[in-house]
């Protein structure tokens, strides 16, 4: 291939593709929808309060549509506590390198406040870009809730700068 | 004044987002919302040592905003599936402002669905503009019951 030399500068952990994390728990608070809402500047009153929420058609504060990256960083930190790698770990993430490439949720359902979510993430791929300037990890989460099954997929992109 | 979800077709604009100024302090408060911990948001000392000029804004805070394009205009509660491309990284105190498009009306399993294109727009404190976020999201598009 000719790019050996550079693709052996990479951080990423190639031999993790294909692994598949065990199902994490988080639950989910409505005060912390509240302050990552107020962060995006969100500040619709279903994702703050329970009665605007149900006045709305609700059954509870809602989560915003990108808070789906919460449930995923905290059961990252949540496998950390207990002792296991999270997946950033896992990949062998170097965060001085590393950039977001893409990110994607597919929606079957909404994150509702006392909801309790579990997360699993797969290791799609790695590949190498701009001639070993750049390395990507691909990456699958899916986010489940025990009653209402899958509520969303996780598709992500992560980069690290190589260069 | 842009068009109801429900006669809404390609072209339609969608009301922008205006978020403001991203302060060092909301890139400490995000960091902790959102629970992405990378120093490289909020540690000015790390971020040197990475090779950065400075810290720079979450990626995914800026996608926060840029689904509000479509939750403000669409509900929630219709958005299909919601997607970004990060194109360039977000300086400190640069201002964001957010906003999308209808781009593709159709039809799946019965139902009327829009395609909407997003994009994410910053100026930096030089007053340099840059694209940060191409984005897309689906939503459906039928009356409510």
């Amino acid at each position: 291939m000719g790019q050996t030399s550079k693709i052996a500068q990479g951080f990423f952990k190639r031999e993790t593709k294909g692994m598949k994390t065990d199902p994490i728990a988080f639950d989910v608070e409505a005060g912390r929808i509240s302050f990552f809402c107020e962060m995006i500047g969100e500040m619709n009153p279903i994702h703050h309060d329970a009665d605007a929420a149900r006045a709305a058609g609700f059954p509870g504060i809602v989560a915003p549509p990108t808070f789906a990256m919460v449930v995923d960083t905290e059961t990252g930190r949540a496998a950390e506590r207990a002792g296991k790698p999270s997946i950033l770990t896992l990949i062998g993430c170097n965060l001085a390198r590393l950039l977001h490439g893409e990110e994607r949720y597919d929606y079957h359902g909404l994150i509702f406040a006392g909801d309790r979510l579990t997360v699993t993430t797969e290791i799609v791929d790695f590949e190498d870009k701009k001639g070993g300037a750049l390395e990507l990890a691909h990456l699958r989460a899916e986010i489940h809730h025990e009653q209402r099954g899958l509520v969303t997929v996780i598709t992500r992109s992560l980069v690290h700068r190589l260069i | 004044m842009s068009a109801s979800i429900h006669a809404a077709q390609p072209g339609d604009v969608l009301p922008t987002v205006d978020y403001g100024r991203i302060s060092r302090t909301r890139l400490a408060l995000y960091a902790g919302a959102s629970g992405d911990h990378n120093p490289i948001h909020i540690d000015s000392d790390f971020a040197k040592k990475a090779g950065m000029p400075d810290v720079f804004a979450h990626g995914m805070l800026s996608m926060g905003v840029l689904a509000r394009v479509v939750s403000d205009w669409a509900g929630i509660e219709r958005i299909v599936s919601l997607s970004s491309r990060f194109l360039a990284i977000t300086p400190v105190n640069a201002t964001l402002v957010c906003g999308g498009e209808v781009i593709e009306r159709f039809e799946q399993d019965g139902v009327p669905h829009l395609r909407i294109a997003l994009l994410a727009e910053i100026t930096d404190t030089e007053g340099q503009t840059a694209k940060t976020l191409a984005g897309e999201a689906v939503v459906k598009a039928e009356k409510a019951a």
